[in-house]
């Protein structure tokens, strides 16, 4: 009998030992509780604050439930009749007041913890080699600025281990959009008339997911968008580069703003999708009415195009309308006028 | 030889069905309310299994685009607005006046009024499916400029439907209080009226504070959308943020009507079945009436991405963490009421019990969410769409299901089946945690709510597929439920009138009660009335 307990004892002891090994080691893993692997100091500090309010959030939760259960357990019927009745306990003062005065204690402390992290995730450093860059949200697409004029559809660059700061706005006449990317900080909304600001500052390269976060329309779910963290040296190559050739229109400018801006509707080849097909529209020879087409947008019933192009630098614009003639319009046809 | 059966006419307004229509008794009314708001919560839930199904894996085609932001739309609106709300009215209406021991509600017409203003709120709301460009698609909470922006008549049909209701939720509201204010029995004092009917009272003083903020924003968005105001329009120098103000200044107080009945019906649960009396009765009734008080402070804790003032993000965060107070107040009197009891677990009682568990983790996800630099990752994620669910089916609903289980039998007169009670328990809490837990994960990896597909990546793939099975689970338990309710609870065990023992007067009269509720209502010295004459008979038996 005594055997059999002690056998009985180290399995439990063991299987215990085991789950809590696994789920201790499971919490702190990529598949745990801790999804993501912060890139940026803001990321990294908001994750600290996540860890540190579920601690005691995880404390809180087994105060209440472990209680719970040994009090269902020690104090359940057991084919007593209803008849029967605990005590008379209608309250006890001092225990109300510790069970008021302990979560106040313990919400005191994140609150101080928040304040101390607040700055160094609110406040860009200040650094001489920032970059500054304005992103732009609009149906359904993100537009990011460069201060020499460069633009990027979707993909923004940036360079590691340098200050990003970012300016977040949509156009007045666009909707509400939010610009997420969740490992190099919180979110941002960008909305018509208000001029938020955001920074990261790339901790590691890589290419790093985001997306539009606040509900923006028919496409919200596909309004993604990529950061692309590229060593320094690369990336300000890349930014000269770029703006000489968006300068020259040899750029992929056209094409990138195609696949961000056109194609999610109207598909990849402009063979049509949630909106009619484009492919071969004739339309792509008039350059003046295709561009009055993406300033004005058109309205059908309640089918809407909305005003994609309303706002671009005449440069976009003509990237745009090159892309569209040379590979959009019709072949046969003789009348281009190029663009 | 023939029977020779008299016949009496009966009035066409007693018909088998239009003495339904033409009601005024609080009861019946209450029996309309609660079926008509279950009727709605069947519709909501389906629409969210449709989008559980198509987010089952990554690039399903189900539904998608238009239809799918519609399904969510119509899912939220129609749980809180159809279901949830209206659904606290039917059981308040059938048991506050029993409660206080009342004939009926204060203004019985005006109440049937509220009902059917709700059904006509329902009936525009459903029509809008068929309205040119269909069913609403800007979210529960239709911000502007996309809710003034959208084509098509869903968005003006969910206005005109928002409007209905609240005009039947404020008639409802101010029934309520007036009839706790002057209705009470004698000897029923504000320390010795049911937990429940406090919960009501403060239920019915937010919708009347806060109602009225919505109604604004509604009109100022139908101005904006049909007039061509600039209410909200920041190119004709309105101001976009604004809508949002005004929208949570009722939002979340909202959040508290729905989840304060629900914190009623525990504190009317657990003392019954634990067989003792509520641990800190005066705690309870004041922390509902703080948290009142507070929800109308944290509106903007759903707008910390919008940039305001690091200020005000202060302030929102410590008024949000201040609402934790109360509320613990409140979960730790629960649970020390069960301490030294003598502990029966009914259905009622285990989805009480049930309660605490999701409730406290609803409770602490939203510390999480308060604190405003965590809430930049989490804001408008999954995260937040776990949190909201803990909170109003971990809290609402489960404290409705112990409500209805631990009522059918004053209602209906019949003993709702406890072997099936206690199957659907053990399907809808463990479906309700599988369901919701991976959101949480889900909304740390990155995924934004009202999205019909996300990134096919593993773990995407996994979380999203956990919830999906999780939430056919859950739905085999309400099911469960529904078959319980139209069976055994038309044709079960017959319900003696106070089966579980209760403290409240309802327990007094006969199950169901007459139409006139109560021969005689006892003179109150306590908060349970019904305990102190079953020992009065006891004494006097003895004796």
């Amino acid at each position: 009998m005594p055997r059999r307990f002690i056998i009985f004892a180290a399995a439990t002891a063991g299987l215990v030992i085991l789950v809590g090994a696994g789920f201790l080691s499971w919490i702190g893993t990529s598949r745990g509780l801790v999804p993501l692997r912060p890139a940026s100091p803001g990321a990294r500090d908001i994750q600290h604050l996540y860890v540190f309010i579920g601690a005691f959030a995880s404390f809180i939760f087994l105060v209440v439930t472990v209680p719970l259960a040994a009090f269902l357990v020690r104090f359940r019927s057991g084919g007593r009749s209803r008849e029967e009745e605990g005590p008379q306990i209608r309250g006890h003062s001092s225990t109300e007041l510790a069970w008021t005065l302990g979560p106040v204690l313990i919400l005191i402390a994140i609150a101080t913890v928040t304040f101390i992290l607040l700055p160094g995730i609110n406040n860009a450093p200040a650094a001489q080699n920032g970059l500054d860059v304005t992103v732009v949200g609009r149906q359904f697409y993100w537009q990011y600025k460069y201060p020499n004029g460069v633009i990027a559809v979707d993909r923004m660059r940036a360079p590691v281990g340098r200050v990003v700061n970012l300016t977040i706005v949509a156009p007045v006449w666009d909707v509400n959009h939010s610009w997420w990317v969740p490992e190099l900080g919180g979110k941002r909304d960008a909305i018509p008339g208000i001029v938020n600001h955001m920074w990261f500052k790339a901790t590691r390269t890589g290419v790093f997911d985001g997306r539009c976060a606040e509900l923006c329309g028919v496409f919200h779910a596909l309004m993604l968008t990529e950061v692309e963290v590229m060593p320094a040296g690369q990336f300000d190559a890349w930014l000269a580069r770029q703006a000489v050739a968006q300068r020259r229109g040899a750029s992929s400018l056209g094409h990138d703003v195609f696949a961000g801006v056109c194609a999610k509707c109207h598909g990849d080849q402009g063979q049509g999708g949630y909106a009619r097909p484009i492919a071969n529209d004739a339309l792509f020879n008039d350059p003046a009415a295709t561009r009055q087409l993406l300033v004005n947008g058109t309205r059908q019933g309640t089918a809407v195009m909305p005003e994609v192009g309303r706002g671009w630098s005449s440069r976009e614009m003509i990237a745009v309308l090159r892309y569209l003639h040379r590979n959009l319009a019709p072949k046969t046809g003789g009348t281009a006028s190029g663009g | 030889m023939a029977v020779r059966t008299e016949t009496y006419p009966v009035p066409w307004y007693e018909g088998r069905f239009a003495r339904w229509l033409v009601t005024t008794d609080h009861k019946r009314i209450g029996i309309l309310y609660l079926g008509t708001a279950l009727f709605f919560f069947l519709v909501g839930g389906v629409l969210a299994l449709l989008m559980r199904t198509q987010l089952i894996h990554a690039n399903d085609q189900l539904f998608t685009r238009n239809t799918y932001n519609e399904l969510f739309t119509m899912h939220g609106t129609t749980m809180i607005f159809l279901a949830i709300v209206p659904v606290w009215a039917g059981l308040a209406n059938y048991f506050v006046p029993l409660m206080i021991g009342a004939r009926d509600m204060a203004f019985p017409r005006l109440n049937a009024l509220s009902y059917w203003l709700f059904v006509a709120g329902g009936i525009v709301l459903y029509s809008s499916w068929f309205a040119s460009g269909g069913a609403p698609k800007a979210g529960w909470t239709s911000y502007v400029p996309l809710s003034v922006q959208i084509p098509g008549s869903g968005q003006d049909l969910w206005i005109l439907s928002l409007h209905i209701l609240s005009l039947s939720s404020l008639f409802g509201a101010i029934n309520f209080m007036v009839t706790i204010h002057n209705m009470r029995t004698r000897g029923m004092t504000w320390t010795r009226i049911p937990l429940f009917v406090w919960a009501i009272e403060i239920y019915a003083l937010l919708l009347i504070l806060t109602l009225p903020t919505l109604s604004a924003g509604l009109t100022l968005m139908l101005l904006d959308r049909q007039v061509g105001t600039h209410f909200f329009d920041p190119a004709g120098g309105g101001n976009a943020i604004l809508y949002q103000h005004v929208f949570w200044f009722f939002g979340h107080p909202e959040v508290y009507v729905m989840i304060l009945p629900g914190f009623g019906i525990i504190s009317e649960v657990i003392p019954v079945f634990a067989r003792k009396p509520i641990f800190g009765y005066r705690a309870i009734a004041l922390s509902t009436a703080a948290i009142g008080f507070l929800s109308m402070l944290v509106w903007a804790h759903h707008m910390f991405t919008v940039g305001l003032p690091t200020g005000l993000q202060i302030f929102f965060m410590v008024s949000s963490m201040a609402i934790a107070v109360p509320t613990g107040i409140k979960i730790f009197n629960w649970v020390a009421t069960t301490w030294r009891g003598n502990i029966h677990f009914d259905t009622a009682m285990l989805y009480a019990l049930g309660f605490l568990v999701v409730f406290t983790i609803g409770g602490l996800s939203g510390i999480f969410l308060a604190v405003f630099p965590f809430d930049w990752q989490a804001q408008d994620s999954y995260f937040v769409v776990a949190h909201l669910h803990y909170v109003l089916f971990g809290g609402s609903v489960f404290a409705l299901i112990a409500g209805l289980f631990y009522w059918w039998p004053k209602m209906f007169g019949r003993m709702l089946d406890e072997q099936l009670g206690k199957i659907s328990f053990i399907l809808v809490f463990i479906g309700f945690n599988v369901t919701f837990q991976p959101q949480h994960l889900l909304g740390l990896l990155g995924m934004a709510r009202r999205v019909y597909t996300y990134p096919n990546e593993s773990l995407w793939n996994t979380y999203n597929l956990i919830s999906t099975l999780g939430s056919y689970i859950m739905s085999v338990g309400l099911l469960l439920i529904l078959i319980n309710m139209l069976t055994y609870g038309r044709r079960g065990a017959r319900a003696p009138n106070d089966p579980w023992l209760g403290d409240t007067l309802e327990w007094y009269t006969t199950s169901p009660p007459p139409p006139h509720n109560f021969e005689e209502v006892p003179y109150v010295t306590s908060a349970r009335p019904l305990r102190d004459l079953r020992r009065q008979l006891r004494e006097e038996a003895r004796a």
